[in-house]
C-alpha cells in the first residue's frame, strides 16, 4: 500500500474516531456525568488543553524554525512556555473568578469603559487573526504533500475544511475528542523523533540523544556529539553556529519577554480554561498541560537537529560532494512537486549542494522538516501517514477555536455592542458567520502569501498584546488603585510605542533593520516587551493625577484577588 | 374614453349581425353591463383543454365552467362537459388526463357549445390566456356558422401582465403562468390539470387581482374587457 | 352527476377537522353548497353580514379577530375558522375579523353549518369547544371571589317558560323571538320538561312533522337537574356525564333558571379558586387528602374544555400551593408555632408555575438562624408531615429528595447563599442540574423577606457572571429538538419500540432552560417561564421577535401534549410525555415542526450570545 493511501486510511480513521467520541459524548446528558460522579478528571482535562494549545504552528513550523535557526529559535520556545505558564497560573484564577468569558470583557468592566473594550477587541481580534494565517500555512503544507498538490492549493483545500468544521461545529470544543487529538499528536510527534534518536545516537528519549554521541554505520559510538558535528557542518556551509545565538542576550530576553506577555492574552486559551467548572481543577488541569506540553516542547530541539543532519547529509552526501539530482532520495522528489523544495542547478554538475553561499542550489521551506523527518529517516509508510493525521489535527483544532473568537468578536463585541446595538440576534449570528467566512478568507490569503510578512505581523500581534493587554490586566487583577484613565492611558502609550517601532523598521525603512540601530539593542520583535514597560510606566502616572476609582471597583477588585473566595471557601 | 366608445360599437355591429340568439344575448349582455363595477356582473370562468395548441388542427377535449356571481365564485353552479373528438387524444392525455374511453360518452361539438352559450347568454367569460379559448371556439363557430364571430373576455394573464410590466422591465413568460400567477396572490397550488380545477383557478385569480386594483365594486367591465 | 366536482376544494375539506371526521357525500356535498371569495390585505376589515350569518373557511390567508375594543380573541390561519361565534350563540356579531394576509376563504351557509351540526356530533362538539376557547381568551367574566363558585351565582334570573300544552309551533316563536336555545317546560309552576332547539330539529323537523305537536309531545321529560346551592363543579360534572348542554335550576321542585354548557366555560375560572376554598376550610389530613382527589378532575376538565395549557399550570400550581399552606397551618396548630422565622421554598415546576397532573414535589427550607436540636426537631416534624401528607395527596416524593425534609435542605439564609455562590462559581455538572432545579423558586409559605433576600443575592450574582452562564446555556444545549437534518422529526426509540417524540424533555423543558439562561444573566426575579420572557421584553435584554415565538412554542407544546395526555387517558392508556407525529394531522405536525425549530433556532441564539460558539 503506498504512503498516499495509507494516508487517507490514517487520517480518515482519526477523524472518525473524533466525530465518533463527539456523538458519543453530546448523546450522554449532564445527568450521567453527575451520576459518574462528575466532571472530567484533571489529567484528561490538561490533555485537551495541550491540544488546543498545540498549533500548526508548533507542531509543525516551530521544529522548522529551530531547525534551520538553531539556537535562535529557542526564543519562540521559551515565549510561548513562558506565556503559558504565566497564563494559566497567574492570570487564569482571577479573570475566572471576576466571572468574564473574554479578556476585553474584562477590561471594559474592570475599567468600567467602554473604549478599554473597544481597544481590548482590536487586539484581541489582531493576535487571533495573525495566529490563524499562520495555521493556514500550516494546513496547506500538509494537504499539499499529501494530496501531492501546490501548496497554494493546499491552502485552499485546506480553508474549506476548516471552514467548515468552525462553522459546522459538532467537534470543536468536546474534551475527549480533544483528548483523542492529543493522542494522535503527541503520538505522531514523537514516533518519528524516538526512531531518529535510535537511529543516530542509540538512546530512546529523543531529548537524552540530543546531547548523546552520534553513532557510527557500524552502530558503535562515533565519539562525536549531535551538536558539535552540527556546529561543524553549518560553519563548513557558511551558516552560523548552530550552538551559538548570533542575537544580543538583550535582544534575546525582550523578544522572549513580548512572547510570553503577548502569549498571555491569547484569547482561545483562555475560553479553555473557563469550561473547567472549579477553579481547583482549573490550576490542576494546568499543570498536567504543561507536562504534555512539555513533552512536545522537549523533543523540538531534538527533532530539529536530527532532522537537520538528515537533511545535510542526503542533499550534500557523506562526503559534502553534493548527490546527483537524479539519485535524490524520494522525499525530495515529493516535496519538489509541492514547490516547497526547489533545485537550480547553478554549476550544471548534476548534483544538489545546500550551503549558505553562493554555491548553494536547494531552497527549502523550513515548514516541512517535521512533515518530511519520517521520510527522510525512510521510516515506514504508516509514521508518515500518522504524521498527516497529526499535523491536521493540530492545525484543525486551533484554527477552529480561533475563527470563532474572531467571529463572535467581531458579530458581538464590535458589532452589536458598538456599531449596531440594534441588530437582532438572527443578524448577529449571520454576521458571526460572515465574519469568520471573511477571517478564514484573509487568512488563507497571508497563507499562499507568506513568511516574511507573517513573521513580521506575529511579531506586530504579540508586541501589541503585550504592550496593550497585558499591562491592562495584570494592573487590573492585583492593583485596586489603577483607575480607567491610567488603563486607557497606558494601553495607548504602550500601543502607540510598539506599533510606531515595528512600522518604522519593518514598512517605513527596513534597511535600517539592523541592531547598531535599534533601540537599547532591542530588535522590533522584542520591542513589545519595552512598550510593556511604557504602559506601565505611563497608566502609574497618569493614575496618579485623575480621579480614583470608584469604590465599588475597589471592592470588586478586592474581593477577586484572593482566588480563595467566599465561593471557594465553602467549596469543602 | 376612445377605448370605452370602440367597445360599445363593436358590440352594437354584433348584436346586429349575430346569427345564434344565444350569442346575441350575450353580446347584448356585455353591451348593458360595460359600466357596471365587476360586482354586479355575472361572470364564469372558463377553461378548455384540447389535444394541442393549433386552433386549426387540434380539437377541444373538455370545458369546465365555474360561475362568479355577487363577487363569489359558485361551486354549486360549476359545470364539466367532455367532447367527442375524431381520432385519438394521443399525447394530451399526459397533459389533461382525459383518455379516449373517458370520451366514449362524450357530448358532440355542437351540444357543447350550444350549451356553453346558453351559459354565457347573461355572463361575461373570464380565462387565462383567453385568447387561445377563444380561438378553438371561435374556429368550431366557423365551422358550425359558416361565420367568424369577434369573442370578448376578461384575460387573467394579461391583467397580471400590465401589472407586472409596470413593475419590472422585462417579464419571464413562465412568470404569466396560472400558477406562478396565483403564487404572486398567496393563492393556493392546485396540481391536477383539469378544465374544471384551471377553472375555479382562473376565477379565484380574477377575484384576488381585483382586490389588488382597488377592489371588486371598483373596477368596471369596460377597463378589463378585451376583444379576441 | 357529472363530473362537475372540483377536487382541489374537496380534497382540502376532507382533510380539514372536523369535516374530516364527516362521511364522504356530506363532505362533497359541503364543497356544492360553498362560495369562495378572496380577501385582500388593503381591505384591513371583513364585512361580516350579520344578518347572514356563515361559517368562514381559510383556505389560504391570515385573520385576526378582536372585539370592538381592539383586543385580541383569536388568529386564524389556513385551515381555521370564524364566523361560528354568532351562529352558536345567535348572538349579533360584534367582533371585528381584521385580515392580515392576502387570503382565500370558502363561505359555509348558516343553514348549512346547523345541519352539519345537528348530524354530526363530533362536529358540533369541535365548534362548541373552539367557541369556549374564545370566551376564554376574551378574558371576561372572571369571577374572583369564591362565593361566586355556586350556581346561583352564575344563573340568571329571567326563566322563561312554556306550558306542556302550548303548541311547538308557538314554542319556537317564543325562541326565536327571545333568541333563546332552549325553554323550561313547567306544570302549574312545576318542572315537567325541557325543549331544546336540538329537540325541534332531531324531533320535528328531521321526522317531516309539522308546528301543531303539542310540547309534551317532544320536550325531554324528567331532565337533569340542579339545585341553585350546588357547585359549578357539579353541574359541569353532569353535563358531561350525559352528554348534555343545558340544566334547569330547581328550588324545591320550581324551576328558577337554565344553565347552559356556555354559561358554565364563562365561569370556569373561578373553578379552581373552589377548590381552594375548599382546602383552606379543610380541618384534617384525610379531608385535604379526599379534597385534592378533586384535582385530576379538574385537569381533565381544564383540558377538555380546551383552556390555556399556561393557565392551566397555574391554576393547578395555585392549589398545590394553599395545599401546602393549609398543611403547614394544621400542622402548626398542634406543634404550635415555629420558634424562629423560616420560609417554606417550592422549586421546578412548582416554582415556575406549570406544574401538570403527578408533578412530584420539589422543595426546602429557609431558617433565620442556626437551629438549636431543639429548633432542628420542630421543623422535622413540620416537614416530614407537610411532605408526606402532599405525597398522599398524588404530589409523589422527589426522587432526588430535594424536599424539606431532608436535613441537606433545611438551611439558614446565610447557608443558601453561600450554596448558591457555590453553584455559580463552580458550575459543575451537578450544580448545573440543581441548576434548572432550585434556581426556579418561589417563597409559598411564611416569612417571604427570607426568601426575597436569598433571591436578590442570588440573582446579583448569576447577573452578568459569563461564566456561569456560559455553563448554564451549555448544559440547556445538552439535549436539542427533535428535527433531523431535512426538518423531519426524530424519534425517540426503546429497543424495536417506537415510543415517539418526548414533547416535556425534548420540548417544554428546553424553552424552560433557554429562558432560564437569559433571566439569570438580566437578573430577572420571575421563575414562570412566559412571565421571564415578558420581562425580558420589557428590559429588552431579549429579541423581542424570539421571545414571541418562544411563548407561542412553550404553549402549543404543552398544549399538544395536555390534549395528548387526556386522549390517552380517555384510551385508558398509559399517561406519557410522547407523542407519535404519524397520528397528527398534517397541519399539527406542520405547527409542530415550526415549534421545534423556533426551539432549535432559541439554541443557536443562546450558544451564539453565551457560549461565543456557533
Amino acid at each position: 500500500m503506498d504512503v498516499q493511501t495509507l494516508t487517507y486510511i490514517v487520517v480518515g480513521v482519526t477523524f472518525a474516531m473524533y466525530i465518533g467520541i463527539a456523538i458519543k459524548t453530546r448523546a450522554g446528558s449532564t445527568k450521567e456525568f453527575y451520576v459518574a460522579g462528575g466532571g472530567v478528571p484533571p489529567i484528561l482535562n490538561g490533555m485537551a488543553t495541550a491540544a488546543d494549545w498545540m498549533s500548526a504552528a508548533s507542531f509543525i513550523s516551530l521544529a522548522g524554525i529551530v531547525s534551520f535557526v538553531g539556537y535562535d529559535g529557542s526564543v519562540y520556545i521559551m515565549g510561548w512556555t513562558g506565556g503559558y505558564v504565566l497564563l494559566a497560573l497567574l492570570m487564569v484564577p482571577y479573570l475566572r473568578k471576576f466571572g468574564k468569558f473574554t479578556v476585553p470583557d474584562f477590561i471594559g468592566d474592570r475599567y468600567y469603559s467602554q473604549s478599554a473594550r473597544t481597544v481590548a477587541v482590536v487586539c484581541a481580534i489582531f493576535i487571533s487573526f495573525t495566529y490563524i494565517a499562520g495555521q493556514m500555512r500550516g494546513v496547506g503544507v500538509v494537504f499539499s504533500r499529501f494530496l501531492e498538490v501546490e501548496v497554494d492549493t493546499g491552502v485552499y483545500i485546506g480553508m474549506c475544511v476548516v471552514f467548515f468544521y468552525a462553522v459546522l461545529g459538532g467537534m470543536k470544543g468536546i474534551t475527549y475528542t480533544q483528548v483523542a487529538q492529543y493522542c494522535v499528536m503527541i503520538f505522531a510527534f514523537m514516533v518519528p523523533a524516538v526512531f531518529l534518536s535510535i537511529m543516530m545516537t542509540g538512546h530512546i528519549f529523543p531529548q537524552l540523544g540530543f546531547g548523546a554521541e552520534l553513532l557510527d554505520a557500524t552502530g558503535n559510538s562515533s565519539g562525536v556529539y549531535l551538536m558539535d558535528k552540527l556546529d561543524g557542518l553549518s560553519t563548513d556551509l557558511g551558516f552560523s553556529l548552530y550552538t551559538q545565538g548570533s542575537k544580543d542576550m538583550i535582544d534575546v530576553l525582550f523578544i522572549t519577554g513580548a512572547l510570553m506577555f503577548g502569549t498571555a492574552g491569547l484569547p482561545h486559551v483562555i475560553v479553555r480554561f473557563f469550561t473547567v467548572p472549579r477553579v481547583k481543577d482549573a490550576r490542576s488541569s494546568a499543570g498536567w498541560t504543561l507536562l504534555f506540553i512539555a513533552i512536545m516542547y522537549t523533543t523540538i530541539p531534538a527533532l530539529a537537529s536530527f532532522s537537520r543532519v538528515n537533511m545535510i547529509q542526503s542533499i550534500n552526501g557523506p562526503e559534502s560532494q553534493g548527490v546527483p539530482h537524479a539519485e535524490a532520495p524520494m522525499w525530495i522528489e515529493n516535496w519538489e512537486k509541492t514547490g516547497l523544495i526547489k533545485w537550480e542547478d547553478k554549476n550544471n554538475d548534476g548534483r544538489m549542494f545546500y550551503s549558505n553561499t553562493e554555491t548553494n542550489e536547494m531552497n527549502v521551506d523550513r515548514d516541512i522538516i517535521v512533515l518530511a523527518t519520517p521520510e527522510m529517516a525512510n521510516l515506514p509508510a504508516w509514521v508518515i501517514a500518522l504524521m498527516a493525521a497529526g499535523g491536521l489535527a493540530a492545525a484543525l483544532s486551533t484554527s477552529a477555536g480561533l475563527l470563532l473568537v474572531i467571529s463572535t468578536s467581531v458579530s458581538h463585541d464590535l458589532l452589536k455592542k458598538n456599531l449596531m446595538p440594534n441588530i437582532s440576534d438572527k443578524k448577529e449570528l449571520m454576521y458571526a458567520r460572515m465574519a469568520s467566512g471573511a477571517g478564514i478568507i484573509m487568512a488563507g490569503y497571508f497563507g499562499i502569501n507568506p513568511p516574511g510578512f507573517v513573521a513580521a505581523v506575529v511579531a506586530i500581534a504579540f508586541g501589541l498584546a503585550a504592550s496593550s493587554l497585558f499591562p491592562a490586566i495584570t494592573m487590573g487583577i492585583f492593583s485596586t488603585k489603577m483607575n480607567k484613565e491610567g488603563a486607557i492611558a497606558g494601553m495607548l502609550a504602550g500601543l502607540s510605542f510598539t506599533t510606531a517601532y515595528i512600522v518604522y523598521f519593518k514598512f517605513v525603512n527596513p534597511a535600517a533593520n539592523m541592531s547598531e540601530n535599534w533601540l537599547f539593542g532591542v530588535s522590533p520583535e522584542g520591542i513589545g516587551m519595552l512598550g510593556m514597560v511604557i504602559n506601565f510606566a505611563v497608566a502609574i502616572i497618569v493614575c496618579k493625577m485623575t480621579a480614583p476609582t470608584p469604590q465599588a471597583v475597589v471592592d470588586m477588585v478586592e474581593s477577586i484577588r484572593f482566588p480563595k473566595g467566599a465561593g471557594e471557601a465553602h467549596d469543602h | 374614453m376612445f377605448q370605452r366608445w370602440w367597445l360599445q360599437y363593436q358590440l352594437k355591429r354584433l348584436v346586429k349581425n349575430s346569427k345564434l340568439n344565444a350569442l346575441q344575448d350575450h353580446y347584448q349582455y356585455l353591451l348593458s353591463q360595460l359600466d357596471s363595477p365587476i360586482s354586479d356582473i355575472k361572470l364564469l370562468a372558463l377553461d378548455i383543454e384540447m389535444t394541442g395548441l393549433d386552433s386549426k388542427k387540434d380539437q377541444m377535449v373538455s370545458i369546465g365552467v365555474i360561475p362568479i356571481i355577487n363577487a363569489k365564485i359558485q361551486p354549486k353552479l360549476a359545470q364539466y362537459k367532455l367532447i367527442k373528438i375524431q381520432g385519438t387524444v394521443g399525447q394530451s392525455a399526459v397533459i389533461h388526463g382525459v383518455l379516449d374511453r373517458h370520451l366514449t360518452n362524450a357530448l358532440p361539438l355542437q351540444e357543447v357549445l350550444q350549451w356553453l352559450f346558453e351559459q354565457c347568454k347573461d355572463k361575461v367569460i373570464v380565462a387565462h390566456y383567453a385568447s387561445l379559448d377563444l380561438q378553438f371556439l371561435q374556429q368550431s363557430l366557423v365551422g358550425a356558422e359558416k361565420q367568424s364571430f369577434a369573442l370578448f373576455a376578461i384575460d387573467t394573464l394579461l391583467i397580471d401582465k400590465k401589472r407586472e410590466l409596470r413593475k419590472h422591465q422585462s417579464l419571464n413568460t413562465s412568470s404569466l403562468r396560472l400558477n406562478a400567477c396565483r403564487e404572486r396572490y398567496n393563492l393556493p397550488i392546485y396540481n391536477a390539470h383539469n378544465a374544471l380545477t384551471d377553472a375555479l383557478a382562473c376565477a379565484e385569480l380574477l377575484l384576488a387581482q381585483l382586490s389588488k386594483m382597488g377592489g371588486i365594486d371598483k373596477v368596471t367591465l369596460q377597463q378589463l374587457l378585451n376583444k379576441h | 352527476m357529472d363530473n362537475s366536482e372540483l377536487q382541489p376544494i374537496f380534497d382540502f375539506m376532507r382533510r380539514l377537522a372536523p369535516f374530516d371526521s364527516l362521511h364522504e357525500q356530506t363532505i362533497k356535498k359541503c364543497c356544492q353548497e360553498l362560495t369562495i371569495s378572496y380577501y385582500s390585505k388593503q381591505q384591513k376589515l371583513v364585512n361580516v353580514d350579520s344578518d347572514e350569518p356563515q361559517l368562514y373557511i381559510v383556505r389560504s390567508g391570515a385573520f385576526e379577530v378582536t372585539t370592538q375594543q381592539g383586543e385580541l380573541i383569536d388568529r386564524v390561519a389556513e385551515g381555521e375558522y370564524f364566523g361560528f361565534s354568532g351562529m352558536l350563540s345567535g348572538e349579533k356579531v360584534v367582533n371585528q375579523v381584521h385580515i392580515l394576509e392576502d387570503a382565500l376563504v370558502y363561505h359555509l351557509s348558516a343553514k348549512m353549518f346547523d345541519q352539519l351540526r345537528a348530524n354530526s356530533h363530533s362536529f358540533d362538539r369541535f365548534f362548541n369547544q373552539a367557541f369556549a376557547k374564545r370566551l376564554r381568551n376574551q378574558g371576561s367574566l372572571q369571577h374572583s371571589h369564591i362565593s361566586t363558585a355556586r350556581i346561583t351565582h352564575i344563573m340568571s334570573r329571567d326563566l322563561t317558560t312554556i306550558t306542556a300544552d302550548a303548541t311547538i309551533h308557538e314554542a319556537a316563536q317564543l325562541m326565536s323571538k327571545k333568541r333563546l336555545s332552549s325553554l323550561v317546560v313547567v306544570n302549574q309552576d312545576k318542572l315537567c320538561g325541557i325543549l331544546t332547539d336540538r329537540d325541534l330539529r332531531n324531533r320535528v323537523l328531521a321526522k317531516g312533522l309539522g308546528g301543531d305537536l303539542l310540547v309534551e309531545q317532544i320536550m325531554t321529560k324528567e331532565p337533569t337537574v340542579i339545585e341553585p346551592n350546588a357547585l359549578i363543579f357539579e353541574a359541569m360534572l353532569k353535563m358531561s356525564e350525559n352528554n348534555i348542554h343545558h340544566l334547569p335550576v330547581v328550588d324545591q321542585e320550581r324551576p328558577i333558571a337554565i344553565i347552559t354548557s356556555t354559561d358554565l366555560i364563562r365561569s370556569q375560572s373561578s373553578q379552581p379558586l373552589l377548590l381552594i376554598g375548599q382546602i383552606e376550610r379543610q380541618n384534617s389530613l384525610e379531608a385535604l387528602i379526599q379534597v385534592s382527589q378533586k384535582i385530576p378532575d379538574l385537569l381533565h376538565n381544564l383540558i377538555s374544555s380546551d383552556a390555556k395549557a399556561i393557565e392551566i399550570g397555574r391554576i393547578l400550581t395555585s392549589v398545590t400551593d394553599s395545599l401546602t399552606r393549609r398543611l403547614i397551618v394544621l400542622k402548626q396548630k398542634q406543634l404550635g408555632p415555629a420558634p424562629m422565622a423560616f420560609c417554606w421554598l417550592a422549586f421546578g415546576s412548582q416554582g415556575r408555575q406549570d406544574q401538570m397532573a403527578g408533578s412530584d414535589q420539589d422543595s426546602a427550607l429557609i431558617l433565620e438562624k442556626t437551629p438549636s436540636e431543639q429548633d432542628k426537631c420542630y421543623f422535622k416534624q413540620l416537614s416530614e408531615f407537610v411532605c408526606s401528607a402532599l405525597n398522599e395527596c398524588g404530589f409523589p416524593f422527589c426522587p432526588g429528595n430535594i424536599m424539606a425534609q431532608n436535613p441537606q435542605w433545611q438551611l439558614t439564609l446565610q447557608q443558601w447563599q453561600q450554596q448558591f455562590s457555590k453553584w455559580v462559581n463552580t458550575p459543575q455538572p451537578s450544580a448545573l442540574l440543581n441548576a434548572t432545579i432550585f434556581f426556579d423558586m418561589r417563597g409559598i409559605y411564611g416569612d417571604l423577606s427570607l426568601f426575597t433576600t436569598l433571591q436578590t443575592t442570588v440573582l446579583n450574582k448569576t447577573k452578568g457572571n459569563d461564566i456561569f452562564l456560559a455553563a448554564l446555556s451549555q448544559n440547556a444545549l445538552q439535549s436539542t429538538a427533535p428535527l433531523g437534518f431535512f426538518r423531519s422529526f426524530v424519534i425517540e426509540r426503546d429497543g424495536s419500540e417506537v415510543k415517539g417524540i418526548d414533547l416535556k424533555h425534548k420540548g417544554n423543558a428546553l424553552i424552560n432552560d433557554i429562558v432560564r439562561t437569559y433571566a439569570l444573566a438580566a437578573g430577572i426575579e420571575e421563575v414562570n417561564t412566559s412571565k421571564r420572557l415578558e420581562s425580558l421584553i420589557e428590559k429588552s435584554k431579549i429579541d423581542k421577535e424570539v421571545a414571541m415565538n418562544l411563548l407561542d412554542a412553550w404553549e402549543f407544546i404543552a398544549h399538544k401534549r395536555l390534549t395528548n395526555q387526556g386522549q390517552q387517558f380517555n384510551n385508558t392508556q398509559p399517561v406519557s410525555n410522547y407523542i407519535l407525529p404519524d397520528s397528527l394531522s398534517s397541519l399539527v405536525r406542520h405547527q409542530l415542526k415550526d415549534a421545534f425549530k423556533v426551539i432549535h433556532e432559541a439554541q443557536g441564539t443562546i450558544r451564539l450570545k453565551f457560549l461565543r460558539q456557533f
